[in-house]
């Protein structure tokens, strides 16, 4: 997606997304009018957050082209001190999204604001780096929520680091930033300055499923393995969606989801685009492979 | 947010295959044509062309230079041919994408009117449906987020779609690069048009209409489209 750095630019963009894509697939409408909100609510956070504080890491080029990610040593920088005002604002538009959790989602937020729960332990049960309990809130969805908490200021974070490694070479499966597995990839066209004629096919992008950086990865090849067999690698589409496959490895028995957007006005948000690909993803799984990482609407993650 | 097309000519090959593109997704069936010395073919838009790439040929420093130019409606923002309808929703302009639209309805309009009141002789008739067409901006494809048929076609570049700032701000970079070899480059009325041409030369060269010439004849001609289009209405109104 177009990042206008505008809060409610963006927001509504998803938003429209979110309608468009429930205009074209009505069996996903539901899922639509749930997580477009908390979807635009978190971008709303994203472009509001403050970012990496501070210096920027140093990168050492000759470390990173042997396969270690920027933040491999430090992590990110802790966002515990924004979330209790992140929770009052993004904690009411998952009630609202999501009915049936919504008494676990406001005794979170009262334990939050009434320093039942420290800030920092809602930071590591996102990371799933402790186990964390918080009464009347069941384990999965207190994981949910911090991790859809935390996600909008580590993705604003990376964001400020990514484009230190951009003209770096890095083809590998992980996210050069985190160190993440892809939970989605696009093919992207970008634009040829040669005087010659120009391929209609795209970069191969994914798309990191903890930070949301994008990197590029070489087409024909499991971002999972490392495999590069033809006979090996295939994908699977549903009919009638035609911009929508999944990039199989039948080595590993692993998936991700790619979005093809050459043909594309608008590049969508990387999530409401991996939401309409759900029915893809339900018959992926019941072919027997598995993605790299999933998302919060996945079964089974 | 309004779509703009840039049209760089000085990438274009002439390929035609935005022409060709164009045709198969409007499923337009074939016209009779004939061969005028050129490979401009056919010989200019037609009801069932609605884009056409024109060839013209000059003798530039002793050698023949030749000028490609992939003509389609502008969809000016301050649209004249809207403006000089008399037929209520005939010709409409979609808001969240600025294309001018002709609807069934222009099948009751006087078409030397709207054809007179276009500054780049874009609207051509149907002679069996009365109806007036031109290109619409493939608004079926923009409007399910897909690139007009034109743009997604061209293998050289010249097709760019997108946001109209981000298509200004292309063109601007593009003129800059283009004026260090060719000092007459322009583009072509980019503050009242959503398809903004690039040129190399003098814009007479590529087609006598390839531009609405200083913002004299454009107003000019809005201005008449405007005054008598009440008049055209009262008439027909009374003609019942």
């Amino acid at each position: 997606m177009q990042d206008s750095g505008q809060p409610a630019v963006e927001a509504q963009r998803i938003l429209d997304e979110a309608a468009r894509y429930a205009d074209q697939t009505p069996a996903l409408e539901s899922l639509f009018a749930a997580f477009g909100p908390v979807l635009a609510e978190r971008a709303r956070l994203r472009a509001e957050a403050p970012g990496w504080r501070g210096e920027l890491p140093t990168v050492d080029a000759e470390r990173f082209s042997q396969g270690v990610f920027v933040l491999a040593d430090s992590g990110f920088q802790d966002v515990s001190p924004e979330l209790p005002a992140a929770a009052v604002r993004l904690l009411p538009v998952m009630e609202r999204a999501f009915p049936a959790l919504a008494e676990e989602l406001a005794a979170l937020g009262r334990a939050l604001a009434e320093g039942g729960l420290e800030p920092e332990l809602l930071t590591r049960a996102a990371f799933s780096e402790a186990p964390v309990s918080v009464p009347g809130v069941s384990r999965d969805t207190l994981r949910f929520a911090a991790s859809e908490l935390v996600k909008p200021f580590i993705e604003r974070q990376a964001r400020d680091i990514i484009g230190l490694v951009t003209e770096l070479p890095w083809r590998r499966g992980m996210c050069p930033v985190c160190g993440g597995a892809p939970n989605f990839s696009l093919l992207r066209k970008v634009r040829d300055e040669s005087e010659f004629i120009q391929a209609h096919g795209g970069q191969r992008l994914m798309h990191c499923s903890v930070c949301s950086s994008q990197w590029r990865c070489k087409r024909v090849s499991c971002p999972a393995c490392g495999n590069e067999n033809p006979e090996e690698l295939f994908n699977l589409r549903v009919e009638g969606r035609p911009f929508e496959r999944a990039d199989i490895c039948r080595a590993c028995k692993t998936y991700v989801l790619c979005l093809d957007t050459v043909e594309f006005v608008d590049i969508p948000d990387a999530d409401v685009a991996a939401l309409a690909m759900l029915p893809l993803d339900l018959l992926v799984r019941k072919e027997g492979y598995a993605p790299l990482a999933g998302h919060p609407w996945s079964p089974g993650i | 947010m309004p779509k703009a097309f840039l049209i760089d000519t000085t990438r274009c090959t002439a390929c035609r295959g935005c022409q060709v593109a164009c045709k198969e997704w409007k499923n337009l069936p074939a016209v009779p044509t004939k061969q005028t010395g050129t490979h401009q073919n056919p010989p200019d838009l037609n009801p069932f062309n609605l884009k056409l790439v024109r060839f013209s040929e000059h003798m530039v420093d002793n050698k023949v230079a030749w000028y490609f130019f992939p003509d389609q409606c502008r969809h000016c923002l301050e649209a004249p041919c809207k403006q000089a309808s008399s037929v209520e929703g005939a010709i409409i302009q979609d808001a969240a994408t600025g294309a001018v639209i002709y609807t069934e309805k222009t099948a009751q309009e006087d078409f030397d009117v709207i054809r007179g009141a276009c500054p780049y002789d874009i609207p051509r008739q149907n002679p069996q449906t009365k109806q007036i067409v031109k290109c619409d901006m493939c608004i079926d494809r923009v409007k399910a987020n897909l690139l007009p048929m034109c743009v997604k076609t061209c293998a050289m570049g010249a097709m760019n779609f997108g946001e109209r700032a981000d298509m200004l701000k292309l063109a601007a970079e593009r003129l800059a690069v283009v004026k260090k070899t060719a000092p007459k480059a322009r583009l072509l009325n980019p503050d009242d048009v959503a398809v903004i041409f690039l040129v190399a030369d003098e814009p007479k060269k590529y087609h006598e209409f390839a531009v609405a010439e200083g913002p004299g004849a454009m107003t000019r001609k809005q201005v008449l489209a405007g005054a008598f289009a009440p008049f055209r209405r009262l008439a027909r109104a009374m003609q019942g």
